[in-house]
């Protein structure tokens, strides 16, 4: 796979302000203000493949979206190089955001009171896009994320899910080699984000690589061939998917309401992480040793429950297990 | 250039089907607009009617001058004065992401994006005070009307360069939103006839902050009372202008965004 992006020994420094909460301290600030530098991004270094497509997993302020911004050209490094289809994103901004998309799930390109067609054909005159691969764009991508219906109603009216959809539609009507996803999912309910997945990986095969921020492991899981993951400002882990999973040992969370207190749980390859209170469990489940199905049949012998959830495994685990592992090595 | 034309006439079209949805709130800011600014000539009518003036203008030319400043007003608020709120708002809120990821020229766009038709009833206002002010004036020669539209675009650099000093002064003062008071305070030194100001005040508002430009020597140019000082603010003027571009392209480096 040829590399498309080349990240190297890219820092992110910005300064802000100390500022106290009481009365005493924000009229202090008035007059003196303390400066604390925060390393948002600590030398990262990473490269992605062409038509790959590569989540950066973290915590919340763990330095994604700093990178991703970076990357999209919008926020300049304090140092290091980063090189995508051979530009660096810095220099020559107009051709290079020619080249990308973006999509931010927590910022919006639609226009509010009108109806996304009118965004999209907004976008359609700033890309420069012909009036035929316009056309076919919209054809193709309104029937993949079946948006004809709602396309032409303001913005405004729209669920978080269907403006979400067209977000992507706009990003994508120049037809963009390397699209940045920015918590793409984020908020949306399952169907939702199934619908976009599978608009990812469609593009996907037809040669768009992605690049997405996200802390849904989900996302990664269904999407994501390699892993970047992030812990305050630092890679902790940089390989593929397959080996994210060894390192983790394929574990996953099953939160219990019991029907009666449970002492202890006699299960092989689980195992109690916290108990919230008498009836309300959490157990690590080892898939390595133990199916789901076969853990649901044990549980169901050895106590009585009123409700189960499956649950990812949080990320502060994840980046605990990494750790662990290296120290291993 | 066709490209940058064809976005510009988006955004005209986005301006005008926005100002569609919501009808109301479109009338109510072009009255607005309108009541606000045409206060000044009202206030002019009502010193000149109680025998009162500015020494050596007649209520017709100050009115010429105050109309020229109303129109410069309400073009600049259609066309570019948005950049500064959107500038401000963009970087307080940390969406001016979304205009850098744009292939076009940034300041343009934001320009373009914030068209807005609600300063129409200001244009309008503007001109009918404009006409009523030339019919009872000495009619102007084919080269007072040349060196007037010079001088009104002249003008429209001050204001472009005002919006964009202002708009550049958000990327380091995150919430800076009085500034743009100050400014207007200044501005305003430009819809009077510029001989009842003091010597100092004269000098800054013709060459160092040539407000002067954007209602008072247009007109002048017109009554043909501008002389060679007219001349001379027209470099200071496009240095301001200048000034605001590359103040503005150099303080976007500057822009943090927000925590992600």
């Amino acid at each position: 796979m040829e590399t498309i992006i080349k990240v190297d020994h890219l820092i992110k420094r910005y300064d802000t302000y100390k500022r106290g909460s009481s009365f005493k301290e924000s009229v202090k600030t008035f007059f003196h203000r303390e400066k604390i530098p925060v390393m948002a991004v600590n030398d990262i270094s990473f490269v992605v493949g062409e038509g790959d497509i590569v989540g950066i997993l973290g915590p919340n302020g763990a330095g994604k979206s700093t990178t991703i911004k970076m990357l999209t050209g919008t926020l300049y490094p304090t140092s290091g190089n980063i090189d995508v289809m051979g530009y660096n994103p810095t220099k020559n901004r107009k051709t290079y955001v020619q080249q990308i998309g973006a999509v931010f799930g927590q910022k919006s390109q639609l226009i509010w009171d009108i109806p996304p067609i009118d965004s999209f054909r907004m976008n359609k005159a700033i890309y420069d896009v012909s009036d035929q691969d316009y056309n076919e764009r919209i054809e193709i991508m309104s029937k993949l994320f079946e948006v004809e219906d709602y396309m032409t109603r303001p913005t405004r009216v729209l669920s978080l899910g269907e403006r979400m959809k067209c977000e992507f539609i706009m990003a994508m009507l120049h037809h963009p080699k390397v699209v940045f996803l920015d918590e793409p999912t984020i908020g949306l309910d399952v169907i939702a984000k199934q619908r976009i997945r599978e608009f990812i990986r469609e593009m996907n095969s037809r040669g768009t690589t992605f690049i997405l921020t996200t802390h849904d492991l989900e996302d990664v899981e269904q999407l994501a061939r390699n892993i970047v993951i992030i812990n305050h400002g630092e890679k902790v882990f940089d390989d593929s998917i397959d080996n994210l999973k060894k390192v983790l040992g394929a574990k996953k969370i099953v939160q219990l309401v019991l029907g009666k207190p449970l002492t202890e749980l006699y299960i092989p390859g689980t195992e109690i992480i916290t108990r919230e209170s008498e009836l309300n469990i959490t157990v690590s489940v080892d898939q390595d040793q133990i199916s789901i199905t076969d853990f649901m049949t044990e549980l169901s012998k050895v106590c009585t429950f009123t409700d189960i959830s499956i649950k990812e495994m949080p990320m502060e685990t994840i980046i605990t297990h990494i750790y662990q592992y290296k120290k291993e090595e | 250039m066709k490209r940058y034309l064809l976005i510009y006439r988006e955004c005209i079209k986005v301006a005008f089907a926005t100002a569609s949805t919501y009808r109301l709130n479109f009338f109510l800011n072009s009255v607005i607009m309108l009541l606000g600014d045409i206060l000044f000539p009202l206030v002019t009518i009502l010193i000149y009617g109680s025998g009162a003036g500015f020494e050596g203008w007649t209520i017709y030319e100050v009115l010429l001058i105050q109309s020229v400043f109303t129109m410069s007003m309400a073009i600049a608020d259609m066309s570019f004065h948005g950049i500064m709120w959107a500038t401000m708002f963009a970087v307080r809120e940390g969406n001016f992401e979304m205009v850098l990821l744009m292939p076009v020229d940034t300041m343009f766009l934001l320009m373009a994006k914030t068209f807005s038709i609600d300063g129409i009833g200001l244009l309008f206002g503007g001109i009918a005070i404009f006409i009523i002010s030339l019919i009872n004036l000495t009619a102007p020669t084919l080269i007072m009307w040349l060196q007037f539209v010079a001088m009104f675009v002249v003008g429209m650099m001050v204001m472009l360069g005002i919006s964009l000093i202002m708009a550049a002064t958000s990327f380091k003062w995150v919430g800076n939103s009085r500034i743009p008071e100050i400014f207007d305070s200044l501005r305003s030194f430009g819809k009077y006839p510029q001989s009842i100001f003091p010597k100092t005040v004269l000098i800054v508002s013709s060459y160092v902050l040539p407000v002067a430009m954007i209602g008072f020597f247009p007109a002048a140019a017109l009554l043909g009372r501008g002389g060679y000082v007219m001349f001379y603010a027209i470099l200071p003027c496009v240095l301001f202008m200048t000034l605001g571009i590359l103040l503005y392209r150099s303080m976007v480096r500057l822009y943090q965004g927000v925590g992600g």
